[in-house]
Order: C-alpha cells, then structure tokens, then sequence
C-alpha cells in the first residue's frame, strides 16, 4: 500500500468513526468534540486532494472558531437534563427513525452518483494543476462577485435578525 | 505542501525531521523556563534560582524530576477521560504548527536536498493559523473536564479571548499576504533579500544600509500582529484565563505535576510559533542583514573549498541567524510580562473589537489601495 492510499484510508476511518459518534454518543459535549474531529479530519483529507487553501479555511472557520463556540455553550448547560432528554421519548425515537432513514438514503444515493464520478475526476486533474487558491479567488471575486456579496448580505441579515429575536419580549430571560 | 515522500528514503528523513523539531521545541521549553525565571529576578532586582549547578542551569532538570515524581491524581468530579486527554492534546497543535516554520536555507549534500523545517506548507499562514487555532479546545477541555467552577470560567475567558484576537491577528496578516503576493513562507523570505527597496509609481529607490525587511513596510501590521499573539498564547497583559487573584489558575487549577507542566510547553509552543513568525514576516526570516544566501555560500566556497562544507556552512550560518532573532523576540515576550500589569476583562474586549480590529482592516484597506496605486499608476 502506498502512503498516499495509507493516509487516504487512515482519514476516511477517522471521518467515519468521528462522525458516526456525533450521532451515537449520548452526551452533548463529546458529540461536539466529535463534531470538531471530523472537521479536522475532512481538512485533512483536503490536504491529500491537493486543495491547501480549502484545508486551512476549513480548519480556521469551522474546527477553529465555529465549533469551539459551540463546545462552549454547551459547556454551559446542565447536561444530565440534555442526556434524559435526548435518550427518551417518542419524538426522540421518531427522530431517530427518520435519521436512520436519511442515512440510508444518502448510502444508495453516493452508491448511484458514484459510478458518474470519473468526468468530475477529470477536471478536479486540470485544477490542481495550477495555483488553486488564485483560480478559486478568481471564481469568487471576478466570475460570481455578485453572490458572493448577495450570500455575505444574507449573513448579515440572519446575523440582525438573530439579535432582534433574542431581544423581543425579553429574549431567553423572559418570565 | 510536499507529501508524506515517495521513497522510503524521504518517508525516514521526514519523519525524523518531525521527531527532531518537536524535541527541539520541547527541549527549549526547560531554557525559557529559566530564562523567565531568571528574567524575573533580574528585573525585579532578585536573584532567582542560581543554587542548583552553574548560575541555576540544573534547577530545571531538579523541576522535571520533582514533577514527575508528584502523585497523580484525577479530582472526584472530573471528567477522567478529558482530564487526561487535554494536556497531551496541548502540545499537538503547537508542535505541528511550528515545524512549518523554515528555519535556514535548504541542506544540499550531494543529490539530496534537506529543507530545515518539518514540512513546507504551500499555504504557510493559513496552515500555521488554522492549526494553532485548534488549542481552543485542549483549554476548553481541560476547563470543562476537570468539574471545577474556577476551571470552567478560566476555559470560558481564554477561549473567548483567542476566538476575537484570531480576527485581529489573521487581519493584520493580510497586508503581508498582500504585499508579498505568497502565503508560502520560504518564497516570503526570499523576497526580502538585499537592501531595502521600493519599487512603484514608476520610480525604483534602495536604501543600501537597511535590510528589505517587512517591517519597513508594514509597521502597523507587525505591531497589531505581535500584540494579538500575546492574546493568543494568552501571555501577560493577557492571561486574564489564570488571573490568580479571581480564579486560583483558571482552567489548569486542577492540575498537577507533569500534566500542568505540558500545558506549560504547549504556552512556550505558541510563544515560539509568534516569534517565529514575527521573524519570518516582518524581520527576514534566517536571512543574515546584509548578505545574500549566495554571498554566505561563497564565502562558505573561500574557507573550505568543497561544495559540500560551504552548503553545510550556508545552512549553518542561517540557522544561527533565525535563532538569534527568534531569541530576540522570546525575550520580548518576557520582558514584557514581567513589565505590564493585567488587563481588566472590559478593556481586553475593547482593544479588541474596538482598537485592533479596525486598526487591522484600515491596514488591509490602505495596503491594497498603495499596492494598486504604485503598479497602475506613473508620476
């Protein structure tokens, strides 16, 4: 075995069992850690397909400041009372259900979208021979500016209306 | 990024090279220690540790067996898993960020050519970034794992703090990117050579008896850098995370022995990552003011005579060259926490949010406008 097939299965299991305990484990704050596991893994995955820049956003944007502000809210719940409530329960299992339902779902649909997958290989091939990160700079400010910008607005609305809501009636403090 | 290898030659130097800067790394944690310890004294007009060998150099090793030999114990209502877990979980990120860092011109013996540094990294900053960025979690591990209420706000404040002065600190950053035109750090290095020189509006001037370092060009930016990087390795003005007089020791306040002391090489581990980039960016990197690589390795040629002396020479000298200037800088980081007193949490969040973020965009902004101006435009 090669060492790039050796990184190559040594990530995907680590992606694959990360991701696979977000869902399974029952306590909050080890699925998040999880959560944030799999993030480092996908980036390093990344890494093996020759997009650097994508790997180091990824793991600057999502492992290094998304996921620690939700490692540390959840830090600050009570937990025991996040554990009942997500192991019992017929919603709890309905949701499980339908999860499980998904998955399977996702597993046929990769099988089928699988077999097509070797015209994507043959441009991703063209890609990386030149500088990624300039032709991606090129795509998101030159080709596609505006929505890039459109997508930027939607945040910053999202981002007022969240503070809007919390504040309304009081916000989570309400009586 | 070069790859894991492809022959089973490079697969064992590279992995070597990784053994070898993580030990390089973790044994001058032990100095700094001493330094710091001595520094203190010497600024407070002490004495220090100076009884244990010459000028107190053995009292480290004195430490590291007194910390091993410590009882270890996990507390009653600590989470043991994450309580163990985050102080090795410590050293990762440090010790993978620094060994992107080149530290001299690339070995060549023969066919074979050595780069001094763990792995190149194409994308450089970002990697360095985006993996020192990951230390959130040792802290807020060890905050939440060790079941303690000082533990937890200390994680909750340090965390905090690193999540807005990694916006300052990539921002001030971007200025560089700019005017180097590469996120590959040895390429950055390399643009610095020779005497300081502006080229733009159509004019070309040099400055013959200053380096072409950064900071000649982006002042601003090396400052906010530097001073976001003590933020970052939460380092006094900064370490409102352990402020002793509120939260005992803040998140390590349930650790003991050889578990707190690898949180404390995981702190060295930023420090040094922040010095060395300092270095790389805005002081030249291992280059020596003054003379180019080719000019050292000519030398190198006069004095010994073989291609292969004068390439060890070459790296030899540089390699000096960037410990000097990193020494440099981990002094600053010193001196300057025996010099400032502690923020209070408000002004931390001022500085910021409110001083150093707009600060950092303005530079950006400005940067980018010059570096237009100065290709599109003759006077």
């Amino acid at each position: 075995m090669s060492a790039d097939a050796f990184l190559f299965w040594f990530l995907s299991l680590l992606v694959l069992v990360s991701g696979l305990s977000v869902v399974l484990l029952t306590n909050p704050v080890y699925s998040a850690l999880c959560l944030a596991m799999t993030m480092v893994g996908v980036s390093a995955l990344f890494v093996t397909l020759n997009a650097y820049f994508l790997a180091g956003v990824q793991l600057i944007v999502y492992a290094g400041a998304v996921m620690v502000l939700f490692v540390m809210v959840l830090m600050l719940f009570d937990l025991k009372h996040e554990t009942q409530a997500f192991t019992r329960g017929k919603i709890t299992g309905a949701i499980k259900i339908a999860s499980v339902g998904i998955l399977a779902g996702l597993v046929v649909g990769a099988i089928t979208i699988g077999k097509s997958l070797e015209n994507i290989k043959a441009v991703a091939d063209n890609a990386q021979a030149a500088d990624t990160t300039k032709i991606l700079s090129e795509n998101l400010f030159l080709k596609n500016v505006f929505g890039f910008e459109a997508l930027g607005v939607l945040l910053l609305v999202i981002a007022v209306g969240t503070v809007a809501l919390s504040r309304s009636k009081g916000g989570t403090h309400a009586k | 990024m070069s790859s894991m290898g492809t022959t089973g030659f490079e697969i064992t130097v590279n992995l070597i090279k990784t053994v070898l800067v993580f030990l390089m790394m973790v044994q001058a944690v032990p100095i700094l220690v001493w330094l710091e310890r001595r520094g203190s004294a010497f600024i407070q007009n002490r004495f220090g540790p100076n009884r244990v060998g010459p000028l107190g150099l053995v009292q480290l090793l004195a430490d590291a067996v007194k910390f091993l030999n410590k009882e270890d114990f996990v507390p009653d209502k600590a989470n043991r898993f994450l309580f163990y877990a985050a102080p090795v979980f410590a050293l990762i990120p440090a010790a993978i960020a620094y060994m992107a860092i080149p530290m001299s011109v690339p070995l060549i013996i023969g066919d074979s050519k050595f780069l001094i540094q763990g792995y190149e990294v194409n994308v450089g900053i970002v990697f360095i970034l985006g993996i020192s960025s990951l230390a959130a979690y040792t802290i807020l591990m060890a905050g939440w794992g060790s079941g303690s209420k000082f533990s937890l706000m200390g994680a909750m404040r340090a965390s905090a703090q690193i999540i807005s002065y990694e916006l300052a600190l990539g921002l001030s950053i971007v200025g560089v990117i700019l005017m180097y035109g590469t996120f590959n750090l040895t390429e950055m290095i390399q643009q610095q050579q020779g005497p300081l020189h502006f080229t733009g509006f159509g004019y070309e001037s040099y400055i013959p008896w200053l380096p072409n370092w950064g900071i000649f060009f982006q002042p601003v930016g090396a400052i906010i850098f530097f001073a976001a990087a003590f933020a970052e390795s939460n380092r006094l003005p900064f370490d409102l995370a352990e402020g002793e007089a509120e939260l005992v020791a803040g998140f390590h306040t349930e650790y003991g022995g050889f578990k707190m002391l690898m949180f404390f090489i995981g702190e060295y581990g930023h420090m040094m990552i922040a010095s060395g980039l300092m270095t790389t960016f805005f002081f030249g990197g291992y280059l020596i003011p003054g003379l180019t690589p080719n000019d050292v390795y000519q030398m190198g040629l006069n004095w010994f005579g073989s291609e292969t002396g004068a390439n060890i020479f070459n790296s030899v000298a540089h390699f000096l060259s960037y410990n000097v200037k990193f020494a440099i800088f981990l002094w600053i980081f010193i001196h300057v926490r025996w010099t400032l007193p502690r923020f209070r949490y408000d002004q931390l969040m001022d500085l910021g949010w409110k001083t150093m973020l707009p600060w950092a965009l303005a530079n950006t902004i400005i940067t980018a406008a010059i570096i237009f101006a100065a290709n599109y435009f003759v006077l």
